[in-house]
């Protein structure tokens, strides 16, 4: 276990000219060593966005990311690409994020010849070794061309090439969303082993609530561009705080025993005019007057669990929300 | 829900294959099963097991090089074998499809109420103002507030889950007697999906439709379907209405799909009970059950011979020698507690690296 | 923003997107790569190395007692022109203008202009600014009139020809490539690579360059045709290559004079530039169906 501090501290906003996108606007969470904070959120909640801003590319506008000691937004060049070494990410498409003319070795071992680790012989080694801690053969694999691989390969290789270099944190941006079922199953086993044998953090993104939490420690919920709610996932699950992680759980198919009751209202918003105030009131069936007027800022409700909203579900004064929970299924 | 007419649909022995280059690939190979009226009905399975095959083979929309052999009969009436122009006459009227990726099906240059207006007038013989009026009700119909103004905005203006709706508008232009989503909700969030899944049902109950979904989502099948089929290589593997497939799981492939979701109620961080391998290549089946290989219940008989499908039960049909038992607790149905949920996955996993 | 799409069809778990997304290379495809590249391998043959071990009736100097004489006369195969000269050692000769110009041409275009569209699609900004204004300056130029320009200012010759032609090819590769790069640029694999630590310049030279080349390979292919004739038609105006060096384009001039007497001055001639630049285009387009590319 390293026993290095990694703590983000992101405040960033996205920019587009002609109209600005507001992609991610004020986010601040904190990473802690070992940990897999994931982050939930849908379409145009920012969350992508978020995980290349964090990686500086593009850098983002205000904000600081702070890893390993170091402010990654103040750095450039060669200086960023040190202190990035140890940051390093896994993207959704496993077939995008490899180059197609490449073979899976030199895929893999592309950052030790870019940070300049060891020698040919040591590379090469270290190639094997990293393929054979993902669960594909190097012999048989090795000489492969992405297009000759199945996705839970790919995404193998992907990942692969993510720990070559001995990361400390993995930001992974939906990482199984294009695998089948089983597929899926494995990699995320995978994910986990990783974590149990290397120590490794993550940042999971993804849009599955399930998903996110069975892989994470803690939970955060993004809404167009701002964080509603963070907590342990356990606690965001059972008692969630913000009305739109709670339309989130309602609205996985089988979640309940028939479809959400109260399926949220209407569309979201367009990023580049997002409502005054909290965001979310567009939707929300609790909003109010104040909800337009101001903004809610992210108080601490429990332990270790904030929430940015105005009226949230607290469980005391929300009986009706306690009454609809289900925990587990009843068969019809 | 059976209509005194016997079934809307009959598919019999149905199989695609494509001439591949390592020798034919059989994409569906022997599927049977009726639908009735009024009936909804989802078809599961993960990428290769045949599921969107089979249905492009029912609308005709499969390429020049597929071979489809068989029998698809909709109220009687045979569907394989017509001419295009004869198929033409059924879509629409008779079948309709939502596809999945709303962005790539609309076109991008059209306004979406005249692509509506247009879909209108390729079945019927309206003026224009009327398809005008038929479409503006159609938005209405999907729920498009202001369908006035809507009708003259592009896709790009509209979100995905408008866009959907949009699509499911065209689809329901000359009100199909069913209505075939494949994988209808998959690109949209899940919010979006709910609502979506909401209008497909209140649409069944207020046309009379019937529905078939295409999923790989388990959880969609659960929640808002009659009858599921779920489909391994080609082939179905377990059919039951919903309820009795949820609770009595009987087919190992079907078992395996249900432990591989995460679903909420599991702790973090426990493993997934998950099974090694890959699908079959569809151009090389093995001998004998095609799950065979990845099967933690496979015996020899298994290997040797492929199981037919059968209605062990009344309503409940599998293909499998040793299928799972009444005895064994269902992880679907298993309360938030601990204690089960690991020795279940302890029991029942065999990890892939 | 990304749009969460666990798109299933094309996952190529199963080896069912194969084949109903490309449909397997039979025969005929194969033959369209193969038949136009034989012949314009015969063809290069011919006109540079059977010369050299064949002895083939001079290109010039020939007399006037022989002129005019119709094909398979004895010793000259395809006959002679109105100057004695013996039409198929011409067209050699002729051929080895063609493609030598048409290769320099195209080969420029690919390094000078693909270089600088991949520079400008890479680092975008000033550098795209500035590449793409010159760029446009070049393509500004007409090519014919330039050409004209370039022969009357410094006489008709083969290397000036392929100047005011690379004038041409240059920016018209510079916008292919420059294009291809961009398309390339927003893929994951290339934001996965800086991560990576690779620098601007090996991304380039590893990343770019693998992806865009069939792209400019296809391009050039097609161009190299283009060229061929745009050179044909420079030398049929007077401009290129100049006379009595055999030229396919100035022969077709030449025949054009005789045309109603004996036509196959000109056909020969023409057939010869026809079924080369079909044998490029022909073998362009199945390289680019095989390839992939758009």
């Amino acid at each position: 276990m390293r026993g290095l501090v990694q703590e983000f501290v992101v405040r960033d906003y996205g920019g587009v000219k002609g109209g600005v996108v507001h992609a991610v606007s004020g986010v601040s969470f904190d990473v802690w060593p070992g940990e897999t904070l994931g982050i939930v959120g849908e379409t145009g909640s920012g969350k992508s966005t978020l995980a290349r801003s964090v990686l500086q590319a593009p850098r983002p506008k205000e904000g600081t990311v702070v890893f390993r000691g170091a402010d990654l937004v103040t750095l450039r060049g060669s200086r960023l690409l040190q202190a990035r070494r140890h940051l390093q990410m896994v993207f959704q498409d496993p077939f995008g994020s490899l180059d197609p003319k490449w073979k899976v070795r030199d895929l893999v071992a592309e950052p030790l010849i870019a940070y300049r680790v060891g020698d040919r012989a040591a590379r090469r080694h270290r190639v094997d070794q990293v393929l054979e801690l993902v669960g594909l053969d190097p012999a048989a694999h090795g000489d492969r061309r992405p297009r000759e691989l199945s996705g839970g390969q790919a995404q193998r290789v992907a990942i692969a090439r993510a720990l070559a270099i001995e990361p400390a944190m993995i930001i992974c941006d939906e990482p199984v969303s294009s695998l089948d079922v089983l597929i899926q199953a494995q990699v995320l086993n995978l994910f986990e082993r990783l974590r149990a044998e290397l120590g490794l953090s993550y940042l999971f993104i993804a849009h599955d609530l399930a998903l996110v939490k069975q892989v994470s420690d803690r939970v955060a919920v993004m809404y167009l561009g701002k964080l509603c709610e963070v907590g342990p996932g356990e606690e965001v699950y059972r008692q969630p705080l913000h009305p739109y992680t709670r339309a989130l759980l309602d609205s996985v198919p089988g979640s309940t025993t028939a479809l959400a009751t109260k399926t949220i209202r209407g569309e979201p918003p367009s990023p580049v005019h997002p409502p005054s105030g909290c965001r979310f009131r567009t939707r929300c069936p609790r909003a109010e007057q104040r909800c337009a007027d101001e903004e809610p800022a992210m108080r601490e409700l429990a332990a270790g669990h904030s929430v940015a909203c105005h009226f949230p579900l607290v469980p005391a004064a929300d009986t009706q929300a306690r009454s609809e929970e289900k925990i587990g299924d009843t068969p019809r | 829900m059976n209509t005194v007419s016997g079934p809307l649909l009959e598919v019999e022995n149905l199989k695609v294959s494509f001439p591949g280059r390592r020798g034919e690939l059989r994409a569906v190979n022997g599927m049977s099963y009726s639908l009735y009226s009024q009936q909804t009905l989802a078809i599961v399975g993960e990428s290769g097991s045949g599921k969107t095959v089979s249905c492009r083979a029912l609308m005709g929309l499969l390429p020049q090089a597929a071979v489809v052999t068989g029998s698809v009969r909709f109220a009687g009436a045979e569907l394989l074998g017509l001419t295009d122009d004869e198929m033409r006459r059924h879509r629409g009227t008779n079948l309709a499809m939502v596809f999945q990726d709303p962005s790539r099906s609309l076109n991008p240059t059209m306004k979406v109420g005249n692509q509506i207006a247009e879909a209108v007038r390729v079945h019927r013989r309206v003026s224009k103002a009327e398809a005008r009026e038929q479409a503006i009700e159609l938005l209405r119909l999907v729920h498009i507030p202001v369908p006035g103004r809507r009708f003259h905005e592009y896709p790009h203006q509209l979100s995905g889950g408008m866009r959907q709706r949009i699509m499911i508008a065209i689809a329901l232009a000359c009100r199909p007697k069913l209505l075939i989503a494949d994988e209808a909700t998959t690109a949209l969030d899940v919010t979006t999906q709910a609502q979506i899944m909401e209008l497909l049902l209140e649409l069944r109950a207020e046309l009379g439709m019937t529905l078939m979904l295409i999923s790989h989502d388990l959880g969609l099948a659960r929640s808002c379907a009659d009858e599921v089929i779920v489909m391994y290589a080609g082939q179905i593997v377990e059919q039951a209405s919903t309820p009795q497939l949820f609770t009595h799981v009987r087919m190992p492939y079907t078992e395996a799909l249900f432990e591989a979701i995460p679903r909420l109620e599991r702790p973090a961080h426990s493993p997934l009970p998950v099974i090694g391998g890959r699908p079959p290549d569809l151009s090389a089946l093995p001998v004998g059950c095609s799950f065979a290989p990845r099967c933690r219940r496979a015996a020899d008989d298994c290997r040797t011979t492929a199981p037919p499908l059968a209605e062990h039960e009344p309503g409940h049909r599998w293909a499998c020698w040793h299928p799972c038992g009444d005895g064994d607790p269902n992880l679907w149905t298993l309360r938030c507690c601990r204690c089960a949920a690991w020795s279940r996955s302890s029991w029942s996993g065999t990890m892939a690296g | 923003m990304s749009a969460p799409l666990p798109d299933l069809l094309p996952a190529p778990d199963a080896a069912i997107a194969a084949p109903v997304r490309k449909k397997a290379p039979g025969r005929a495809s194969s033959l369209r790569v193969w038949l136009p590249l034989g012949f314009l391998v015969l063809l290069a043959a011919a006109c540079f190395i059977w010369p050299q071990i064949y002895p083939v009736p001079k290109p010039v100097g020939g007399s006037i007692l022989e002129a005019g004489l119709p094909p398979l006369s004895p010793g000259h195969i395809l006959g002679t022109d109105p100057n004695g000269n013996d039409v198929l050692s011409r067209i050699l000769y002729g051929g080895q203008v063609s493609l030598e110009v048409g290769f320099s041409v195209t080969v420029i275009g690919l390094v000078i202009g693909g270089s600088l569209g991949m520079a400008a699609g890479y680092w975008r900004g000033i550098t795209d600014t500035s590449i793409m204004r010159v760029l446009d300056v070049l393509i500004a130029f007409p090519a014919l009139v330039l050409a004209l320009a370039i022969a009357e200012g410094l006489g008709p010759s083969e290397l000036h020809v392929i100047w005011a032609l690379a004038i041409f090819s240059i920016p018209a590769f510079g916008r292919i490539a420059r294009s291809n790069t961009l398309a390339i640029r927003e893929q994951d694999f290339m934001l996965a690579a800086r991560l990576s630590g690779t620098r601007g310049r090996h991304i380039i030279l590893r990343h770019v360059i693998p992806n865009i080349l069939p792209q400019l390979m296809t391009f050039a292919l097609l161009g190299f045709g283009i060229v061929i004739i745009l050179e044909g038609a420079l030398s049929f105006l007077g401009l290129g290559i100049p006379l009595p060096e055999p030229s396919w384009g100035s022969m077709i001039a030449q025949g054009q004079q005789v045309l109603s007497a004996t036509p196959e001055q000109a056909l020969i001639p023409s057939a010869f530039l026809f079924a080369t630049v079909v044998s490029l285009n022909v073998l362009g387009d199945a390289l680019r169906e095989r390839w992939g590319v758009r």
